[in-house]
């Protein structure tokens, strides 16, 4: 950055919100310096710093690509809006929180795809950081933009503007990829060659080599390579073994809060237990556990290097890691003294908790959550949720002896077969679950009974047995909350619920085709941005969108789809098969649940990649 | 015992406010396995007091900061330890060891010493603000409207700047921060800049030093 912008970016910090976040120079970030043969990724999180910094997979990623002597990686997130218009007023450019280098100067940029509504960020970005926006008007010097994450798995909303997508587990693909685009940039390969090498690595998908065509009603009828070096599918990569899997032992730490700002240790990746709306319990397995003893290893290098005063543990189900007990007990026994609190998220309600509790509890007793998904039994048997209501009033019993007073219970609305007497069990659920605070003795139980519902509107996701299903309309989900929020009328209760509209996108973009990348487009000249914070989200500017591109939110929310429809991410192979995604959902529909594969094999695809699962 | 520690907070760092401050100095305090002391409860946090938070944009020099230890340390120790676990842009500079009932450096602080340099770009303006000094330190009063968390009201800037002159091409001020007067290094420029007739100039605040009631820097127990 020359001497002229960092004065104008100067006086631009001292006026906009929170400079901190935009500075860099946490404790703990590399500084790498730009030397010849160095190939140069800039990891961009397409929403806030605060969110940013929260995120694991960019933790990992950013330190596994700076390990490498011929790489390094910066970071840069979406600015927020006086930023935004403050850098484009100034004419600085977006650029890189280490070395303060504009984006269009690196030899990749890459963008984790978390959540649908933050794809706008994705083109505000590139337009902030001067890249071309659209992939087929980008130059030779334009960096080779590239993306991965669980959204990822379906890509076309944004095949339009990413050059390639990286499929799988991120510390395999990565490092191949950087490294082929490097080498192909100091040779001077034309951009073309460099997409069609990285589209011979496996789990690359480079949508420019391949072509969609469309029946009259809109569905998708073919998708065809168009170079030979596009496969089909393209098979997602899986790291087998986490303990080998590289992961960091020091972070940066951010001076102004993350939203989760703490050490974060991953115990494991993919989860067995099948629930059908989920989509992570798909695209994650298979289950790969780290052991306790790493990830002793890991904590204490972690505490070291960062000072943080709390630690928690991530995966999709904590209750089911099968060293648990060993894990809570080794982690309070090192570090409770020293005031380092632990948090258990995410577990469910059918493990053997009352060990774990009563360590955590030792720390810091802090809310419990719960999941139950859905209101009525039938309801959780048609989700396979394999939790019964007996489970859960056992177990928050538990936790109210143990001291525990404030509970929060998950639920989805707009489930598949949902019916009002669904809904009405949530509420009966939550007046039961006070009853079992009631039931604790005097003596026993905390102060202060705070029950939490939240009710999330149902999306139907990519690789879930509700892949084929429709989601309610805006109408009907309003209908439902309302019906909630009479129900749940009930002393410590609070009634928490999403605004549909924002989930009616998400539907739109989770199932999308290639058109969609129309409407995404539009959205973002219409100035659509950080459509994931409520206060920005402009639903009217999204319904423009959409007659701008001619198209209909509804064909892709709100249709029940064909068995036999061919999908827009079947041009990918996560793991898991179209077939045993079909059988899931006809048990769903018949209420039948399916247990944990680790009982038996239900032949979901998995043992195809080798070694990733005994069958 | 407690101790009493100097240190640097940079220009790099002049975007992070006290609560950011606070929160990185605790854990880099953590990180260096001195001998610190928690606060009780559910979320236990290290025990430690600042003389005096630092407004967003300034860098300090001498910054002052008090932490009670379960054992003996010497300053060198101290000192090193720290030094080690601070995060870039956090310098520790003295460290001075204290009986557990010596007053707290917050209660002697009495005045503190800024410089202000003026941005590049901006050197023309300045002279005027420079020229304007004898006129402004002449008035008797100089009414402002102060903006308090409980809204605004009119105050007196002239009784808190105790001292101010030019020093090099540069502006050095002593001016009150204790409880009865607190005079604001932004204030002063602007107020100065309103003498002058000039738009409030572009400055690099520094401040130097924190002083006791006698105008000695707090450190000099």
């Amino acid at each position: 950055m020359d001497e002229m912008v960092s004065r104008r970016l100067e006086a631009l910090l001292a006026r906009v919100q929170r400079p901190a976040r935009y500075v860099g120079g946490e404790l703990n970030a590399r500084v790498k310096a730009w030397r010849d043969g160095v190939t140069t990724f800039a990891f961009c999180f397409p929403d806030t710093y605060e969110v940013a910094m929260s995120h694991l997979g960019m933790k990992i990623i950013y330190d596994l690509v700076n390990r490498q002597e011929d790489l390094l990686c910066e970071r840069a997130m979406m600015p927020w809006t006086d930023m935004m218009d403050g850098l484009k007023e100034e004419g600085i450019p977006l650029y890189s929180l280490e070395n303060k280098v504009p984006l269009s100067r690196f030899d990749a940029v890459g963008f984790t795809l978390q959540y649908e509504m933050s794809y706008t960020n994705i083109l505000h970005m590139l337009e902030l950081g001067g890249i071309p926006v659209k992939n087929a008007d980008r130059g030779e010097d334009d960096p080779i933009v590239i993306a991965g994450g669980p959204c990822a798995c379906n890509p076309e909303p944004l095949y339009a503007f990413i050059d390639a997508f990286l499929m799988g587990d991120g510390e395999e693909v990565t490092l191949e990829a950087l490294r082929l685009v490097g080498q192909g940039r100091r040779e001077g390969l034309k951009r073309a060659e460099i997409l069609s090498r990285l589209a011979r690595i496996p789990g690359v998908y480079v949508p420019a080599l391949y072509e969609a065509a469309y029946h009259e009603d809109g569905t998708l009828a073919a998708f065809m390579p168009t170079d030979p070096a596009a496969s089909l599918p393209v098979e997602k990569r899986v790291a087998l073994n986490l303990d080998e899997a590289s992961y960091p032992e020091d972070i940066p730490v951010p001076f102004t809060e993350a939203v989760h700002d703490r050490i974060v240790l991953e115990v494991m990746r993919g989860c067995t237990r099948g629930c059908r709306f989920c989509q992570a319990g798909m695209l994650y397995r298979p289950v790969r556990e780290r052991s306790a003893e790493k990830l002793f290893e890991l904590a204490q290098k972690l505490v070291d290097a960062t000072g943080y005063e709390e630690m928690s543990l991530s995966s999709l189900s904590t209750g089911d890691y099968s060293q648990l007990n060993e894990l809570v007990q080794g982690l309070n026994a090192r570090f409770a003294n020293k005031g380092i609190s632990l948090s258990l998220p995410s577990l469910r309600i059918d493990g053997h908790l009352e060990e774990a509790l009563s360590d955590t509890a030792r720390v810091k007793k802090s809310g419990l959550t719960f999941a139950p998904e859905a209101g009525t039994q039938r309801l959780r048997d048609v989700i396979n949720k394999g939790v019964t209501e007996e489970d859960l009033l056992r177990t928050v019993g538990e936790a109210f002896a143990q001291g525990f007073s404030q509970v929060k219970l998950y639920f989805m609305i707009g489930l598949p077969t949902e019916t009002d007497e669904d809904l009405l069990g949530i509420a009966d659920l939550a007046r039961k679950v006070a009853g079992a605070y009631y039931a604790t003795p005097k003596g026993r139980r905390a102060r202060g009974l705070r029950i939490t519902v939240s009710c999330a509107t149902f999306v139907p996701k990519p690789f879930t047995p509700f892949q084929w299903a429709a989601q309610d309309t805006l109408e009907e989900i309003k209908r439902k909350q309302s019906l909630l929020r009479g129900a749940l009328n009930i002393k410590n209760v609070t009634f928490n619920w999403h605004d549909p509209e924002v989930s009616y996108l998400e539907a739109c973009f989770a199932r999308g085709d290639r058109k969609m990348a129309d409407v995404l487009y539009q959205a973002y000249l219409r100035g659509c941005r950080l459509d994931g914070w409520s206060e920005q989200f402009d639903l009217d500017s999204w319904f423009l969108a959409f007659r701008d591109a001619g198209l209909d939110p509804q064909f892709y929310a709100n249709r029940e789809r064909g068995r036999d429809e061919l999908f827009p991410w079947d041009l990918l192979d996560i793991g898991v098969t179209k077939a045993y995604l079909w059988r899931e959902n006809e048990l769903a529909h018949a209420a039948k649940t399916t247990p944990d594969c680790r009982e038996y094999c239900l032949g979901c695809g998995l043992t195809r990649f080798e070694g990733a699962c005994a069958g | 015992m407690k101790m009493l520690f100097v240190f640097r907070k940079d220009k790099d760092l002049r975007f992070i406010g006290h609560l950011d401050l606070q929160r990185a100095m605790q854990r880099a305090l953590r990180r260096s396995g001195l001998p610190v002391s928690f606060s009780q409860g559910f979320n236990p946090h290290i025990i430690l007091s600042f003389a005096a938070p630092l407004a967003v944009g300034i860098t300090g020099e001498k910054e002052i900061a008090e932490i009670p230890l379960q054992l003996p340390v010497s300053p060198n120790d101290f000192l090193e330890r720290l030094g080690k676990a601070l995060p870039p842009g956090l310098i520790a500079l003295e460290a001075v060891g204290q009986k557990d009932d010596a007053p707290a450096a917050m209660a002697r602080l009495f005045a503190a010493q800024y410089t202000f340099a003026p941005r590049k770009g901006e050197e023309g303006d300045w002279q005027k603000l420079l020229d304007a000094l004898p006129a402004f330190l002449a008035r008797e009063t100089i009414p402002y409207i102060r903006r308090t968390k409980s809204g605004e009201r009119p105050d007196d800037l002239r009784p808190g700047i105790l001292n101010l002159l030019e020093k090099n091409g540069e502006l050095w001020a002593t001016l009150a921060l204790n409880q009865h007067m607190t005079a604001k290094p932004d204030q002063l420029l602007t107020s100065l800049a309103e003498t002058a007739g000039i738009p409030v100039p572009l400055a690099d605040t520094r401040r130097t030093a924190l002083l006791d009631d006698r105008f000695n820097p707090l450190e000099q127990v």
